[in-house]
Parts: C-alpha cells; structure tokens; sequence
C-alpha cells in the first residue's frame, strides 16, 4: 500500500475534527440570509437577532468573519466540566460527555472564545479532564486481553489516541494465549 | 507478529536456530551442520533453524531443546520483574523473542506450550504498560531533547526492548505526537 503507515492503523485527528464539524451548533447571527441548500442539506433562514441551527463548520466560517455569535453548547461551561472533573477523579469508570467534545470544544475554543464564559478556566479544566481520562486507559491496558476490551463513554478523540496500540496488543495476545476458551476439566 | 504466508517477521522469526540431538544416523547430511564432516551421526548436536527443525522433529529423527532465550534462568529473571530483561539481547538484533517462542511453542507438546503461553502472555502484559508509557514520554518530548536526561533504568529498558515491542513502540509514539500537534495547532491560522 502507498499509504504511510500512520494513515493506515487509523483516521488522523483532523479528519476527526472534519466529521465533528457537521454537527449542529446554535448561532445568533448578524446577518440575514435566506434559507440556503448545501450538500449535507438546507440551513436557514437567519434573521438577527433569532437563534438558528447551524452545523458547527458554518458557525466558524461566519465566526471568523464576524458575522454571528456562537452560542456554547450546554456541557460547554465551567460548572458542568467542574463536575465531570470531580466524577472523574472520583469515580473509576469515565464520565460521560459528548462523544466528540474534544473536537467541538477544541474548534469553539480556537475561533469564538470571546463568546464563552472563562475560556481559560474551561481551557485547564479540559485539560485535566483529558489527563483524568489518560490515566484511566493506561489502568485499561494493564487488564487488556486477548478476546475483549469495554471503555464505556470513551470519547472519538481518545479511542482514536489508543486504537493503534491497543489493536496491535491485542492481536499479539491472541498469538501468545493457547486454548482461547478456557479447559473446565482444567481449571476444577 | 502474525503469522501471514508473506510477513518478514514471520521469516525472520523461523530464522533463528536451535538445538537439535539426532536420534538417527543421516548419512551424507553433515553440511546441516556447518562442519566438514560428511555424516550426521547418532546424538549429534546441530543447531538447525527453525523452519528445517520442524520436519526433522515431526518425523522424529531428533529432539530438541528448548532454546537458551527461554530457559529456566530467563523464566526466573521474568518472573522477578519482567521489564529489567533485555529480550533483544536474547534473540540477538532485529529479533523478535515473541515470535520465536510462539514459534518454539507451536512445536512443543501440550503441556510444556501451556506454560510457554503462560511466561509469554505474562511478560508481554507486564511490560506492555512500560512500553506504552515511554512512548507516550517520548512524543511529549519532541525531536529536540529525546534521548536526554531519562533516566538509565529507563534507557536500559527501551533498548531491551524486541522488535515486536518496538512496533508497539513506535505506533503508540506516533498516535501520541498527532494528537499533540493537533492540540498545539490552531484552526485561526488556516483562515
């Protein structure tokens, strides 16, 4: 295959943050404009200063051109992430958030952070939640075998972070383990 | 480290050698060897690679050893603490300590197989997370300072490390350093 071997194991995280981009965000724009067909579909009309739905690559197009506001998806704030940073912590199984928050929170942070309240205190809280969440599948990868795996409410970024590796070991499980299904004769 | 009919590893793992006692005399045969002599004689020791070892064994002209990489002395070190062995001065460079033993152990008999599964799974799971983790330090460090000031349990470690490792390795690392650059860079700068 031509492809370099990074691409082959798995989707890069641009590409990730490519599909994170069709999602739905909420806008207040400052212009109107009439309902308009793009290829994943029809969004509009806008008119200032109602909400409207809008996917989350649009939102950045006219963010960046200072034509609407982003307005934060609900876990995008510092009390909510301040409570999944303590269930992490508190808790052995993950917290469940949005499956591609990284990406969203990530794209929102970067082009509209002047529409959040303290970015910067969002900013650190999600980095701890990342190193939470970090710290827990590396404890996943001391229990990984050669037949199963669950991380319930792994989010994209982060089963994408660990496929590679995870993938490989556990097919060099599967090399190293005789007798997949376990002898009951044995084991009595 | 699969098995596939084309993979190098799987050519370069029946490479290695090991010990063979001849129960038959085999006449004619010596350059198996390597020596000068013309015969194989009986309880002759060779050492035969593995993809030749195979038939030899299967048709009982001779039995083996099991190979020094997994002899009791390894099997005790693993079991004191499985990161400080150098698998790859066991198998010699470019290696794979993995391969070999799941090769070594698709020859052997039930039982002696079961506790080869067993070492092996046991060490690969032990030193997996290590791996894994250095990686991960590694890709946070960037070009500029790997291979500095990381400590020499931790250099001594990544050098003992097999080729089936190293992959592991190098994929984890890889997967690391795009998340990371994905962190620093900024969607501003593209528009």
């Amino acid at each position: 295959m031509a492809l370099p071997q990074s691409l082959r194991v798995s989707v890069t995280p641009p590409e990730l943050e490519l599909v994170a981009s069709q999602q739905l965000v909420e806008i207040v724009p400052l212009i109107s404009m009439e309902k308009t067909a793009f290829i994943s579909g029809a969004y509009g009309p806008l008119r200032p200063p109602n909400k409207a739905k809008v996917p989350l690559w649009m939102a950045v197009n006219l963010k960046l051109k200072k034509k609407c506001h982003i307005i934060a998806p609900p876990w995008l704030n510092a009390d909510y992430l301040q409570d999944r940073l303590t269930e992490e912590t508190s808790q052995p199984a993950f917290s469940k958030l949005p499956f591609r928050f990284t990406e969203i929170a990530k794209v929102i942070l970067d082009v509209a952070s002047d529409d959040l309240e303290s970015p910067d205190k969002i900013r650190s809280l999600l980095k701890d939640l990342r190193e939470a969440r970090q710290a827990k599948s590396r404890e996943g990868l001391k229990t990984l075998d050669h037949s199963e795996l669950s991380l319930p409410n792994l989010c994209s970024m982060e089963i994408n972070e660990i496929r590679p590796y995870f993938v490989q070991s556990m097919s060099i499980f599967t090399q190293l383990v005789r007798n997949p299904a376990p002898d009951p004769l044995r084991e009595a | 480290m699969d098995y596939d009919y084309f993979s190098v590893e799987a050519i370069l793992a029946e490479n290695q050698k090991i010990q063979c006692t001849f129960k038959h005399a085999i006449p004619g045969m010596g350059h198996l060897g390597g020596g000068s002599e013309r015969d194989i004689a009986v309880l002759s020791k060779m050492q035969i690679p593995i993809w030749l070892a195979y038939t030899i064994i299967y048709s009982d002209w001779a039995e083996f050893n099991i190979p020094q990489p997994f002899s009791s002395r390894v099997r005790n070190a693993l079991r004191a603490d499985a990161c400080s062995v150098r698998l790859s001065n066991l198998v010699g460079a470019g290696g794979s300590w993995y391969g070999f033993g799941k090769t070594i152990m698709d020859i052997l008999s039930d039982e002696q197989a079961n506790e080869m599964s067993q070492m092996l799974t046991k060490a690969f799971r032990e030193r997996l997370v290590d791996v894994i983790d250095q990686a991960q330090h590694f890709a946070a460090l960037g070009q500029a300072n790997a291979g500095g000031t990381s400590g020499n349990a931790a250099q001594s470690f990544r050098e003992g490390l097999d080729t089936t490792e190293r992959e592991l390795f190098s994929l984890a690392q890889e997967s690391a350093k795009q998340i990371k650059r994905w962190y620093e860079d900024s969607d501003r700068a593209k528009h």
